[in-house]
């Protein structure tokens, strides 16, 4: 008997596909196409909805606010709004929004498309995830609790078809930053009222950024193409942009590899040395505006000494956990509040007992500590859990560093991310390694969290000389507040409820033909300066 | 017969209630919520989403209103030629995802399809590697064709789909361009996947009609059929092929539903928008309406696989009938 099938399954399957090898995408040809990967399918592209930076990833190439941020940090830019002027107190921001600027579908942008936004983002039947971030305005927090039913109290008023008037509870020192969030890019009210939650659709959508959706297909890809009728279009080189889809940074970078995307979102670690030195043009590197820090749990013993919270904060060399450990340009973080978040020309903290970055000099202060708790050379110290989510290299070294210097050992436990978070949230930990990741460059929402009964407040501290400095910084002049958020940090340091370990970075992969690639810290990007062209000489 | 099909139908009921019941009540004692993040939401935004979601409803509430929505309403199976819309064609509702702006609903009737297309292609796979690998070993038993076969099938087994995926992707994507590294548009891209998904029940299939063949061809009345002068092309396909079957049937019901529900890996290698990456995903989300909907979906295809299967046994092995 004779039998032809084994590879019978194989050579149909190769047969049926063979006519239609490596199909790509539509594309009008000569148009410059860039291919973004996209690591999560955005969740919403509907401003007022969105919750994570990956959606705005997508929103900020079809739509834009007030103002952008400035992508090299400094002052927003002008956006939907050309200028603006603020009154001498401080308190109403007059916004003149561009003379002719249209939405996607030709209807002009008004200051009352602004007000029906803000109206809508606002409303407690939306339950926007990000409403906050409207709070700082005259009675906003009203409305959106639902105290306040009379939206013409807010604080949003048209004063002309191209004028909109913003007033604000109290003078704000960082108010534009606040305007160049992205719950504050605009959308099209006609257009929503029409297809309700459905109206982010390809074919639907109406925004009035640089690009139009043409495309979303879930889990796959988005498309969006050149808006003609955006006010920059002239600046605008792109023909289109895919975001394709990625869920595993292995498989980013296989397809990187093969030429089917020209930007990653990241690169695995493993790789990083490998293309640091095979492809170092390609491999970007670029600091986050985010602290990871430890909590420690300050109401159980005996982290509730705070001998003990600065002996184990000291014992912790951070440049080697940064550098050695956790690599990719993240860097050692002596204090909580990254960068970004802070003037440029901003005095340094006094030191604190348990500041700076440690190393192997700090370990005979560390060993101080711990004695004068009563735990000399670590004896009759309990056995602690130092809890984290995915595994971590990281937590591995604090264990080891901790062990080595201080003759202590602690537990690593793992959770999922969400478990881990509400765990912590609730208190049920004893050192818990968390993530400090701020919207905007304002010190003030990052470190209030850590104010008694804030629900950020994880190590669940409470110091009532740290509750007094963020209360006043929150109500004084912006010129004096950043003194005062600068002396609350110093408490915070001081009395060690957190300790921060690194400040977190970027490391992804780029072709050498995309020019004026442009991000910042906060994971906004810009759009408007791309081009694909030749690679640049080395 | 019928009346074996209908009890069988009758027991899924209670069945999948207590998968739909356990699903629900379990994860909401998992800590966290759809909303968890680092930064915690505000206060007023938190009651205005839970209103938004019914989670400010007490548990039990909410549960009755869910097994409302989930009952069946309607019928209209006509419904699901225009696509996969389980609302219109029963009137079964698995509410809006917590996630995403879509319903459950639409979640599923647009990534089912990438998923059952993976399944079948790499059953398909599966099956015609495997049967003839397995079917050629039994009949050259003992032979160097029999070593081949076999070793083949044992390192089908040994290697995992998350280490062959990637291996195909290097050769065949990165180095000799023949594929798409990634993606799910053009028919070529449904190659590797298959592949990779199908060797693995390829290589169990072929063991198991290797011994089922070999159990059948030492039978008596295997050995008359040869007596009476059948040449051994008719031994094998009309005699031997029914009872040595019967070992890859069974194993086919719980394979089936592994393919189908088993394919997160391939389609995370792959980057298929398929259903089995939201079955996982979803989970760490606490998506809570994406997980019901996902192990109900996938709860339902077992349940149903096995009863066909079951009825697939009794038509091949007719000593199952007096039973």
């Amino acid at each position: 008997m004779r039998f032809h099938a084994p590879g019978f399954a194989l050579i149909a399957l190769l047969i049926s596909a063979g006519c239609h090898r490596r199909s790509e995408p539509a594309s009008a040809p000569g148009e410059a196409v860039l291919r973004i990967s996209q690591r999560n399918e955005p969740d919403e592209l509907d401003p007022a909805l969105a919750a994570l930076p990956d959606d705005f990833f997508i929103i900020r190439a079809l739509s834009e606010g007030l103002v952008s941020p400035a992508m090299q940090g400094g002052e927003p830019t002008p956006a939907a709004a050309e200028r603006w002027e603020v009154s001498a107190d401080g308190r109403v921001w007059t916004f003149h929004l561009r003379a002719g600027a249209q939405w996607s579908n030709g209807e002009p942008v008004t200051a009352e498309d602004f007000v029906d936004s803000y109206r809508r983002a606002l409303a407690p039947a939306t339950a926007g995830p990000h409403a906050d971030l409207f709070f700082a305005v005259a009675n906003a927090q009203a409305y959106a609790s639902g105290r306040l039913s009379d939206f013409s109290q807010v604080g949003f008023r048209a004063a002309g078809p191209a004028e909109l008037v913003v007033t604000l509870e109290r003078p704000v020192a960082r108010f534009l930053d606040y305007a160049a969030t992205g719950p504050w890019i605009p959308v099209q009210a006609g257009t929503v009222a029409r297809f309700g939650r459905d109206w982010t659709q390809p074919g639907r959508y109406v925004g009035n950024g640089p690009f139009v959706l043409a495309e979303w297909r879930p889990n796959q890809r988005i498309v969006v193409r050149r808006n003609p009728r955006y006010h920059g279009a002239a600046q605008v080189r792109l023909g289109a942009i895919q975001f394709l889809r990625f869920d595993d940074e292995n498989a980013e970078e296989n397809a990187y590899r093969a030429n089917e995307v020209d930007v990653t979102m990241a690169l695995p670690t493993s790789k990083l040395e490998l293309y640091a030195r095979e492809r170092p043009a390609e491999l970007h590197q670029a600091p986050l505006a985010e602290t990871r820090y430890l909590a420690f749990n300050t109401r159980r013993p005996p982290l509730d000494d705070v001998r003990v919270r600065r002996a184990l904060a000291l014992a912790i060399d951070r440049r080697k956990l940064a550098i050695d450990v956790a690599r990719g340009g993240r860097q050692p973080a002596d204090r909580l509040i990254p960068p970004q978040l802070r003037p440029a020309d901003e005095p340094a903290l006094a030191p604190a007992p348990a500041g700076g970055l440690s190393g192997p000099a700090a370990d005979d202060e560390a060993r101080q500590f711990l004695a004068a708790a009563g735990f000399p050379g670590g004896r009759h110290f309990p056995r602690l859990e130092l809890a984290g989510w995915s595994n971590n290299p990281v937590l591995e070294a604090i264990q080891e560093m901790w062990k080595k210097s201080l003759g202590i050992d602690v537990a690593i436990f793992n959770r999922d991310a969400r478990s881990h978070l509400a765990v912590a949230r609730a208190g049920g930990y004893d050192i818990a390694f968390l993530p400090l990741i701020p919207q905007l460059p304002d010190p003030l929402p990052a470190l209030a969290g850590f104010a008694t009964g804030a629900p950020d407040n994880y190590p669940q501290w409470s110091d009532p000389r740290f509750d007094a400095l963020v209360a006043a910084a929150r109500t004084a002049e912006p010129a004096r507040a950043g003194s005062l958020l600068r002396t609350s940090e110093e408490r915070l340091l001081d009395q060690c409820p957190a300790t921060p370990l690194y400040f977190n970075a970027q490391n992804w992969a780029m072709r050498q033909t995309v020019h004026g690639w442009q991000q910042d810290g906060f994971w906004n990007r810009s759009y408007l300066d791309l081009s694909l062209g030749a690679a640049a000489p080395p | 017969m019928l009346r074996f099909i209908g009890r069988r139908l009758l027991e899924a009921i209670p069945v999948m209630f207590i998968i739909i019941t356990g699903t629900f009540f379990m994860q909401r004692f998992v800590p966290g919520g759809p909303f968890t993040s680092e930064k915690a939401v505000a206060p007023e935004v938190q009651r205005n989403l839970d209103a938004y979601y019914h989670l400010s409803d007490p548990l039990w509430k909410q549960y009755r209103d869910y097994l409302w929505d989930l009952t069946p309403k309607t019928f209209h199976p006509l419904a699901l030629r225009d696509g996969l819309d389980l609302k219109a064609a029963f009137g079964i509702d698995f509410r809006p995802s917590f996630k995403y702006n879509r319903s459950v609903n639409e979640i599923i009737a647009y990534k089912l399809p990438a998923s059952l297309e993976l399944g079948g292609w790499s059953l398909f796979v599966a099956l015609g590697v495997g049967l003839p690998l397995g079917i050629l070993a039994a009949v050259r038993h003992n032979s160097w064709l029999d070593y081949f076969c076999s070793s083949v099938a044992m390192t089908g087994i040994c290697v995992p789909t998350f280490v062959l995926g990637p291996l195909l992707v290097l050769a065949f994507a990165i180095h000799l361009h023949w594929f798409n590294a990634s993606g799910w548009n053009s028919p070529i891209d449904r190659v590797l996947p298959c592949l990779t998904l199908g060797s693995v029940y390829a290589a169990y299939i072929a063991r198991l009609t290797r011994g089922g063949f070999l159990e059948v061809l030492n039978q008596d009345y295997i050995r008359t059929a040869r007596a009476k002068g059948a040449t051994e092309t008719r031994v094998i396909f009309r005699h031997a092929l029914r009872g040595g079957l019967l070992p890859v049937v069974s194993f086919l019901g719980p394979a089936v539903a592994g393919i189908l529900t088993g394919s997160f890996v391939i389609e995370t290698i792959f980057q298929i928008p398929g259903l089995g990456r939201e079955f996982v995903t979803s989970a760490f989300n606490r998506d809570y309406t994406l997980v019901l909907g996902t192990v109900i979906l996938y709860a339902g295809m077992i349940v149903s696989l096995n009863l066909v299967v079951d009825v697939v046994q009794v038509w091949l092995n007719p000593k199952l009938r007096f039973e």
